[in-house]
């Protein structure tokens, strides 16, 4: 099991969203989060990657527990994190801000090793790279925050609403990138309003309600459950 | 007339450049941390004092003094933000206003003072030019020891910019500007960040106090008013934006230079702080507006 989540409580101040939460992420899936606004999938997200802190129960990633420990030291265990609005530098360049993704590499050479590996794959970038990252489109911020993720040559990524905000011809492209990603060998837990295409794109989908489990299994076994169908998918 | 102009033209100068020093500092650590640092003007007296004890007392030559007050107060500069301000957010919970900043560094500034005064008495200190000697120029003349001022002053703030722009910790600074919680996704530690640019900010203040030791004299309060003219440059130059800060601190520096030469040096003050509150009233994002070193 590559990430494992058990019981997990975790909110902000004296509000408290994820209420014993269980999530489960092989090596190598796509894993889906659905759930309505408020059922706690970005808060499961910051707290695995280290922004909040679990008040209770376990996050284990390839054998490490992650409680207490700081972002830092999760993405140096080979997890990264995407936010919700991509979280670029928007004063600095596409340059700077890929570079800036490999923040915790010690070494100049493997830093521009990771570089030259990714400009060569993003040829967009390359050819960008003077530009100011707030300059891009949303569809090619989004392509550099991706890119700047992997940096760190992660195994698992943490995405929050990759889709958000984003224009119908980008999502395509922006899930197209998640299934290439995922075939090269990537793990992604991907936190998601946009439905149909998570569940058309994920092994494993679970559904959060009110800071807890409401559902978990195959995409198809979902879309099968009419209570589910009305509850979460919009269906009359 | 023009003699005297030229004169004070390069007098301003490099009094600009000596804002520059105090004023860049104070909008690198507002950009990044959010802080009003009130205590700022207290690490320009450290600097003075430091550079006092090297070169009157050790006899270590006023290259050494000058590196060891940048040093001395990197150091102290590290002390502040684990000591002081990451508390202060760890028992709240969350961040701290900006009143509650500002009356801690108030304290912090005040015990400096009041530290400097018992340990070091408020006599008036003298300490001899860094370096001797006068440059003939057709218009005017300067001493070498102001000319001394304006290098260092220049170097310091390259190399500031230059780390900023190409060191990994640079481009980390300038990333917790933008914004913490992406600095944070890809593994920057803010609190480490949050330290080193209160030691840059503030060694910049040292260093400037022990440029500036022997055209001044060295006593406890005497960054003080140097602190609330560099608040006023800050805000000209738009808070947080360092390059607003260096060119608002170089026409200060000259435009109160020149002034003397038409108004009472007794309005010098009342000059520049009037142009803060004018500048305040029309734009009050400042002139060039937020940027931390784009």
């Amino acid at each position: 099991m590559s990430l494992a989540i058990e019981a997990l409580h975790a909110g902000y101040g004296d509000l408290e969203i994820l209420q014993g939460a269980s999530i489960r992420v092989a090596p190598g899936q796509i894993v889906g989060l659905i759930g309505p606004n408020g059922a706690g999938k970005s808060t499961l997200l910051k707290t695995v990657f280290g922004y909040l802190r679990a008040r209770a129960g376990r996050v284990e990633f390839d054998g490490h527990n992650l409680v207490g420990r700081r972002p830092d030291q999760i993405l140096g265990l080979g997890m990264s994190y995407l936010a919700q609005t991509g979280g670029l530098f928007p004063d600095m360049t596409v340059h700077e801000n890929l570079g800036l993704g490999g923040f915790i590499l010690e070494s100049a050479r493997r830093r521009r090793e990771a570089l030259d590996e990714l400009y060569a794959r993003f040829p967009l970038l390359h050819e960008r790279r003077r530009q100011l990252a707030g300059s891009l489109s949303g569809g090619e911020q989004r392509i550099l925050a991706v890119a700047r993720a992997l940096m760190v040559r992660p195994r698992l990524m943490l995405l929050d609403e990759p889709t958000a905000a984003l224009a119908p011809r980008f999502i395509d492209r922006v899930y197209e990138t998640i299934v290439a990603l995922n075939q090269s060998g990537i793990a992604l837990l991907v936190a998601e309003q946009n439905v149909e295409m998570i569940l058309a794109a994920a092994h494993h989908v679970f559904v959060l309600d009110l800071g807890q489990n409401a559902f978990d299994g195959a995409p198809a076994k979902l879309r099968e459950s009419a209570q589910i169908r009305r509850l979460y998918l919009g269906d009359a | 007339m023009w003699e005297s102009v030229a004169d004070f033209v390069v007098q301003g100068i490099v009094l600009g450049g000596l804002y520059a020093l105090i004023a860049v500092g104070i909008s690198l650590i507002f950009g990044v941390l959010d802080v009003i640092n009130v205590a700022h003007g207290e690490f320009f007296a450290v600097g003075g004092y430091l550079v006092f004890a090297s070169v009157v007392l050790m006899h270590l030559g006023p290259a050494l003094g000058i590196a060891a007050a940048t040093a001395g107060t990197f150091v102290l500069g590290l002390a502040v933000y684990p000591l002081l301000l990451a508390p202060l957010r760890r028992r709240l919970g969350r961040r701290p206003s900006g009143s509650l900043y500002l009356v801690l560094t108030l304290g912090l500034s005040t015990f400096m003072q009041n530290g400097l005064l018992a340990l070091a008495g408020g006599e008036y200190l003298q300490i001899p030019p860094h370096v001797r000697g006068i440059l003939d120029l057709p218009f005017t003349s300067v001493s070498y020891q102001r000319l001394l001022v304006l290098a260092i002053a220049a170097v310091l703030l390259g190399g500031l910019f230059a780390f900023l722009k190409l060191h990994r910790y640079g481009l980390a600074v300038r990333a917790v500007a933008q914004d913490p919680d992406a600095a944070q996704s890809v593994g920057i530690v803010l609190g480490r960040v949050f330290g080193l640019t209160l030691a840059l900010g503030v060694a910049l203040a040292g260093a400037s106090g022990a440029l500036m030791a022997p055209l001044f004299n060295v006593y406890p309060a005497v960054g003080f008013p140097l602190t609330v003219k560099a608040f006023a440059i800050t805000i000209v130059g738009g808070m947080g934006n360092l390059v607003g800060a260096l060119i608002a601190a170089l026409v200060l520096g000259v435009v109160e230079s020149l002034a003397v030469m038409v108004i009472p040096s007794q309005w010098q003050n009342a000059i520049a702080f009037a142009a803060m509150i004018g500048v305040l009233l029309v734009r009050p994002q400042g002139l060039l507006g937020r940027a931390v070193a784009r």
